[in-house]
């Protein structure tokens, strides 16, 4: 088996020798023909003028174009990023004034309700004062009014007492002027 | 299995087969390929450069676009000095996409079954050494426009030859960049080349193998050609642009070293 595969390669190597040294070099026996190859040269040659000349310019400026939108893209992402970054610097800087602004509003109601609640108050007392003091009067007069009715009443119960015990009925008038004077010189 | 395999006389050979004569040009399976996967790639490039021109759009708009977009990014990455990378976009994103159609149709039904004067009709023109190395040279020429636009002609020589009294090491340093100049554009092709050409026998020798299994085995294999194709047609692509921004990064080095420099890079002509 292996005999016959050897003896088929071998009758084929005779023959490759053969054929090179018939042809005597060794380019002959790869093939190698000067002529095929300035054709292969020429042919390629002028696939790559036309291509390059033709095509590739277009599939290049595809490219180009493609890759400037993309660019493009970036860019306005970047700026739209940039402009949100500016809006929320913004944004909170509008918002630390709010909060700046709210706090001295707080601040000043607060001033302003301390100021009142002590006018207020300052009123209330000076309302107390004034209706206390009305008051004092009103007691120093009614005391003044009591007291006077209290004088009255004593002398006429001692009038009355004083006609039991003397048993003798004066009259009033008479009375009243013994009490007086009994009292004045009581006073003294 | 190996009786089997020797018996069917597979016939693997490394050069294109020549289908038929155009005068004296003879017309190979790899090139009959690569002209249908050109007006292919053509086809689709114009039809979609022409819907965004338009501003429309549809799935394989928005499919060409993507990769398209993508692999532009991979310049721009690579080679921060926009001009240059939009000069050298063009080479390769055409060889990107060229590579990748080209790959892909390695894997069309009829690979090896399909034939015209005993010869395969469908190869894939990645297969082809002389495509790879047109490729390589066309990569070769456009970096050192680069870095002759860069540095200019002479500073573009002194990067290969510098004074072996003065610069003993620099001398050395310049002879070995001139070898990997050739060697690294070398590898680009045969890298290619070595990949694809291995990727269709693989689809053969597993045809021949799994005979009617084919119907399991081969999507497998072509998924994974498939995937092949788009790592391949990313390598060329980006080493094509890393050694073009090599050869004009090799200006800021001597600009760091503060010698004298006859044409002002892209930047500084900004």
């Amino acid at each position: 088996m292996l005999e016959t595969l050897l003896t088929h390669v071998a009758s084929a190597a005779e023959a490759t020798g053969e054929t090179t040294e018939a042809s005597g070099d060794i380019m002959s026996s790869l093939g190698i023909d000067w002529q095929m190859l300035a054709f292969q040269i020429i042919g390629f040659a002028l696939i790559v003028f036309l291509l390059g000349k033709f095509v590739f310019p277009i599939l290049l400026r595809s490219i180009d174009e493609r890759n400037a939108k993309i660019e493009e893209g970036l860019k306005a992402a970047r700026e739209a990023e940039d402009n949100a970054t500016k809006a929320q610097s913004k944004i909170d800087d509008q918002l630390a004034e709010a909060r700046r602004e709210a706090k001295e509003i707080v601040a000043t109601a607060k001033d302003e309700a301390t100021a009142m609640l002590s006018k207020a108050d300052e009123k209330a007392k000076q309302n107390a004062k004034h209706v206390l003091d009305q008051a004092h009067d009103e007691i120093s007069k009614e005391v003044i009014a009591a007291k006077k009715a209290l004088h009255n009443e004593t002398l006429e119960l001692v009038a009355s007492a004083t006609e039991r015990v003397i048993g003798k009925t004066h009259s009033a008038k008479a009375d009243k002027a013994v009490i007086a004077e009994a009292l004045k010189g009581a006073d003294k | 299995m190996l009786n089997q395999f020797a018996s069917t006389g597979l016939h693997i050979e490394v050069k294109t087969s020549v289908l038929f004569h155009v005068g004296e040009f003879g017309v190979t399976n790899g090139m009959l390929t690569g002209i249908v996967g050109m007006i292919i790639f053509l086809a689709i490039f114009f039809y979609v450069g022409r819907k965004v021109k338009r501003g429309q759009s549809n799935r394989l708009v928005q499919i060409v676009q993507w990769a398209f977009e993508g692999m532009y990014g991979q310049i721009e990455q690579i080679i921060p000095d926009k001009k240059i990378a939009r000069g050298i976009a063009p080479l390769a994103l055409s060889i990107f996409f060229f590579v990748l159609i080209s790959y892909w149709m390695s894997v069309l039904p009829g690979l090896d079954s399909i034939k015209w004067n005993d010869a395969p009709v469908l190869r894939s023109v990645t297969a082809d050494l002389n495509f790879t190395f047109a490729l390589a040279i066309l990569s070769l020429i456009a970096t050192q426009w680069y870095a002759i636009r860069q540095l200019g002609h002479i500073g573009n020589l002194k990067r290969y030859f510098r004074n072996p009294i003065k610069d003993p090491i620099g001398a050395f340093e310049g002879v070995l960049e001139l070898i990997g100049e050739f060697s690294r554009y070398t590898a680009l092709s045969l890298r290619l080349f070595g990949n694809a050409f291995a990727g269709e026998v693989l689809l053969v020798v597993m045809v021949v193998l799994t005979s009617y299994g084919a119907l399991i085995t081969l999507p497998v294999f072509i998924a994974f050609e498939m995937f092949i194709g788009v790592i391949q047609a990313y390598i060329f692509f980006i080493l094509t642009v890393i050694f073009t921004y090599l050869a004009v990064q090799h200006h800021g080095d001597e600009h760091s070293d503060h010698s004298a420099s006859p044409v002002p890079s892209g930047d500084e002509q900004k």
